[in-house]
């Protein structure tokens, strides 16, 4: 109907407006925790001076392995302003259908499928019953939280399966990369891929664009139902792969292997810089928060404080994390 | 507080009529460099129901808000004087409720003579206060209403409840703002006949702030009007103003000379605007303003950009698709939308300016990456709407209200658009900003999109338009004004409104 206007001036590049911030200030938060991190790290191993070790740092490692992924997961529900209470059950359940498939003959590849399947299916009822009923995600990852978690005892009666196909192991501590064991490589890859679709992708920009405001995103033309329902089978799935990582390094799938880790997850992306009302958060945040958890849980236990101290030492670091973020806003 | 009548009788008060409740007499007040109110008077005397009236923006409600002591005037006297000396106390019923849903009516009454949050009455006790005060002005009211929730009145029995509480309190003041804009024809005529007796009888003093002409001349006694901080007519009866009187006080008069007058004149038509009871045809760069009461234009703006379940007006012609479904769907058909509610239908909060700006060539031209060129797109664009920012990556909080407005007109600024909707886009933005809405406005038309606004401000659609839709009150709509026939008294006709 008619062109493009020529009273813009579209040659802005020599304006210093146009320069994007540098790294440092775009990462401010994520370096004060990979900071927070490396504090901690040297206060545990000025008691125990095997804390700084290759071979402890490869057990964090191998331990934040599962919550990393987790929380790269819940992180997208939770830019869109959204929680998932569902991955700890999702997690559980993965274990459980994927050890019980084992079991039955089926090849480990296959049940993985099998499993991720779970995931994929579980995060298309969340979404679903969220953007489509336009349910509370509370609620409805509470109700699916409660099914997936019972069905996690239901298939098996209760009882905890040992991993049948011989070389599974593989998939957790094998090295599809030379050096580099599997679960560091997954890690890497899913945060790689997932900040960069979040920062230069549309579609990305779209999970914080619903999360600022689903009204205004939704006006201007955001497709916000389609984004949420990709949140949501996102987080659902990641804690499917998680579980299937985790089974292949214990090789024993058990009902309840997955119940801490919903509130670790969130506990992560929140130290990450996430706001619970949406609309900010990172990836390599929510990989940093990840990290510190493990970090604090292997210091508590290799300074010998007894284990049940961990919860208290975690939330103090939530507190602290938060806090920094609080007052480094502004 | 046990008993609901102050300590003076009617008779008393009403014997002495002359000495006001309210007096304001000079009041100035500024906010940083901008000065509101320059010198302001006002008088509400006791029995009296007095029209206050001015244009968005003219200090009304700075006014109030003064009188209610929230802020405090920089210079000048307020004086309050009650009938049996000391100060009178004030209420404001505005136009969303204050009440609490989840209560009771009689504990949202009882409410207010708790001692302290905690001490909320018993039910038997907080009813009976409750019923003393609705009785007196609506005695149904109260023996049906008591032991409802608040949350499931009608906003007309909620405002009824507003007012029985605030004069169970000793209230002598009423400050009703914009009483009617939610209310029905029948409803309005409800609190009318309330108003009125609560006048008369009670000897309350009562301002009401309204755009309404007929209803303005139906309750009030005088009329004062507030044009650009300063009192224009103060106290006049009401009687002895007309129309067109109040109309030429309230407004800024209008500044389109003849040889002004908007015209696009040969342009060929391009579609055809269809509502349920109206077909119109559309010139190419059209600006089509929508006046009167908000129902109306709001139903025609939600169904043209896809939005809402009632999408009964839409563009029809060549090139024109079938009405849009959504407004991902309007976007994808060259459809933009600019609202002046940036809070909650524009502004991303959380994304930085650029994302802000760009999100909307994001959407229609489907990228799939954040591309490079994007920043210098970006600056471009800010460059030409002369948006100061620090950093295209800073919130758009930063800035003030009328650059962010300026950022949502930049999202479908030099797009290749069929039409854009703006609703109010001069919504709480200064008067510079305001000029610049204008010139972006008719730059968009001059290059041949049509543009549908929406403005409480007649005097401003009058200036740009080249057509005024009208609606009534009651959201219908009751023509077209073509551009040679525009006159403020004619569109306060059609519309049942002033400014």
């Amino acid at each position: 109907m008619n062109s493009t206007s020529n009273t813009l001036d579209t040659n802005g590049t020599t304006d210093t407006r146009a320069k994007p911030p540098s790294v440092l200030s775009t990462y401010r938060t994520e370096l004060a925790i990979a900071g927070a991190i490396i504090v901690i790290m040297l206060g545990v191993g000025a008691f125990v001076p095997a804390a700084l070790s290759l071979g402890n740092f490869a057990n964090i490692a191998q331990a934040a392995a599962p919550l990393v992924i987790m929380a790269l997961g819940i992180l997208l529900v939770i830019i869109t302003g959204g929680i998932d209470l569902s991955v700890g059950s999702v997690f559980s359940l993965t274990g459980m259908v994927a050890a019980s498939a084992m079991a039955n003959g089926v090849d480990g590849f296959t049940a993985s499928l099998i499993g991720l399947g779970v995931g994929v299916v579980f995060g298309a009822i969340n979404g679903a019953l969220v953007t489509l009923a336009g349910l509370a995600p509370f609620v409805v990852t509470l109700i699916t939280y409660a099914v997936a978690g019972s069905l996690a005892f239901i298939v098996t009666n209760g009882r905890s399966v040992g991993v049948a196909a011989p070389n599974y192991w593989l998939f957790n501590s094998g090295s599809l990369v030379p050096g580099i064991a599997n679960y560091v490589l997954f890690c890497i890859i899913f945060l790689i891929c997932l900040e960069f679709v979040l920062r230069k992708v549309t579609f990305g920009r779209w999970f914080y664009a619903v999360g600022s405001s689903s009204t205004a995103a939704h006006l201007l033309g955001v497709p916000v139902k389609r984004t949420r329902f990709a949140a949501y089978v996102f987080s659902s799935t990641m804690a499917s792969f998680a579980g299937l990582l985790t089974l292949s390094y214990i090789l024993n799938a058990e009902s309840t292997s997955g119940a801490s880790l919903m509130l670790q997850a969130i506990a992560a992306v929140v130290i990450g810089g996430a706001s619970l009302f949406g609309g900010t958060g990172s990836a390599v945040g929510a990989v940093l928060g990840a990290l510190m958890i493990t970090v604090i849980q292997n210091g508590v236990n290799l300074i010998g404080i007894n284990s049940f101290w961990q919860g208290s030492v975690t939330g103090l670091a939530i507190l602290v994390a938060v806090l920094i973020d609080r007052f480094s806003q502004k | 507080m046990t008993s609901l009548s102050s300590s003076t009788t009617l008779a008393e008060r009403q014997s002495n009529p002359q000495r006001p409740l309210v007096t304001l007499r000079g009041i100035q007040k500024s906010f940083g460099p901008t000065h509101v109110l320059k010198g302001v008077n006002f008088t509400v005397r006791p029995g009296q129901i007095h029209a206050l009236l001015g244009g968005n923006g003219a200090g009304k409600s700075t006014m109030i808000r003064v009188i209610t002591g929230e802020i405090r005037a920089n210079a000048g006297d307020l004086h309050l004087q009650a009938s049996h000396g000391g100060d009178p106390k004030v209420a404001v019923v505005y136009q969303e409720l204050a009440l609490i849903p989840d209560l009771t009516v009689a504990e949202n009454i009882a409410l207010v003579h708790a001692p302290s949050g905690f001490a909320l009455k018993r039910q038997a006790q907080a009813a009976l206060i409750a019923e003393e005060a609705l009785s007196l002005i609506d005695p149904h009211l109260a023996r049906t209403a008591l032991f409802r929730k608040a949350g499931d009145l009608s906003m007309h029995e909620g405002q009824i409840v507003e007012i029985a509480r605030a004069l169970s309190t000793g209230a002598e003041v009423l400050l009703l703002d914009e009483p009617t804009a939610n209310l029905t024809a029948a409803e309005t005529e409800q609190l009318f006949a309330v108003l009125k007796g609560l006048a008369k009888d009670k000897g309350i003093g009562i301002v009401f702030v309204s755009h309404r002409m007929k209803e303005i001349r139906q309750l009030c006694d005088v009329c004062t009007i507030i044009r650009d901080g300063k009192t224009a007519i103060d106290a006049r009866p009401i009687g002895m103003l007309t129309d067109a009187a109040i109309i030429q006080e309230m407004g800024q008069p209008a500044h389109r000379a003849e040889a002004q007058i908007a015209r696009n004149d040969g342009q060929p038509v391009v579609a055809t605007l269809t509502g349920p009871t109206i077909q119109h045809p559309i010139q190419r760069g059209t600006i089509l303003g929508l006046a009167g009461a908000p129902e109306g234009p709001a139903h025609v703006i939600s169904s043209l950009i896809g939005h809402g379940r009632h999408r009964d007006w839409c563009m029809t012609g060549d090139g024109w698709g079938n009405a849009p479904t959504s407004p991902r769907d309007a976007v994808a058909q060259g459809i933009g939308f600019v609202s002046g509610d940036r809070a909650t239908k524009g502004v991303l909060a959380q994304l930085p300016i650029i994302d802000n700006v760009l999100a909307s060539r994001r959407v229609r031209e489907r990228r799939l990456f954040v591309g490079q060129n994007e920043r210098s797109e970006c600056a471009g664009l800010m460059q030409a709407l002369k948006v100061k920012a620090g950093s295209a990556w800073d919130r758009p909080g930063t800035l003030s209200g009328g650059n962010q407005q300026k950022l949502l007109v930049a999202r479908w600024l030099g797009l290749p658009l069929k039409m854009v909707v703006f609703e109010e886009p001069t919504r709480g933005v200064d008067i510079g900003t305001k000029r610049d809405m204008y010139a972006l406005i008719r730059q968009m038309a001059e290059e041949g999109t049509i543009v549908v606004w929406w403005s409480t401000e007649n005097v401003e659609l009058l200036e740009l338009c080249h057509e005024i839709l009208a609606f009534d009150t009651e959201g219908q709509p009751k023509g077209f004004l073509p551009a040679d026939r525009f006159d403020e008294d004619a569109l306060a006709e059609l519309t049942g409104m002033a400014a």
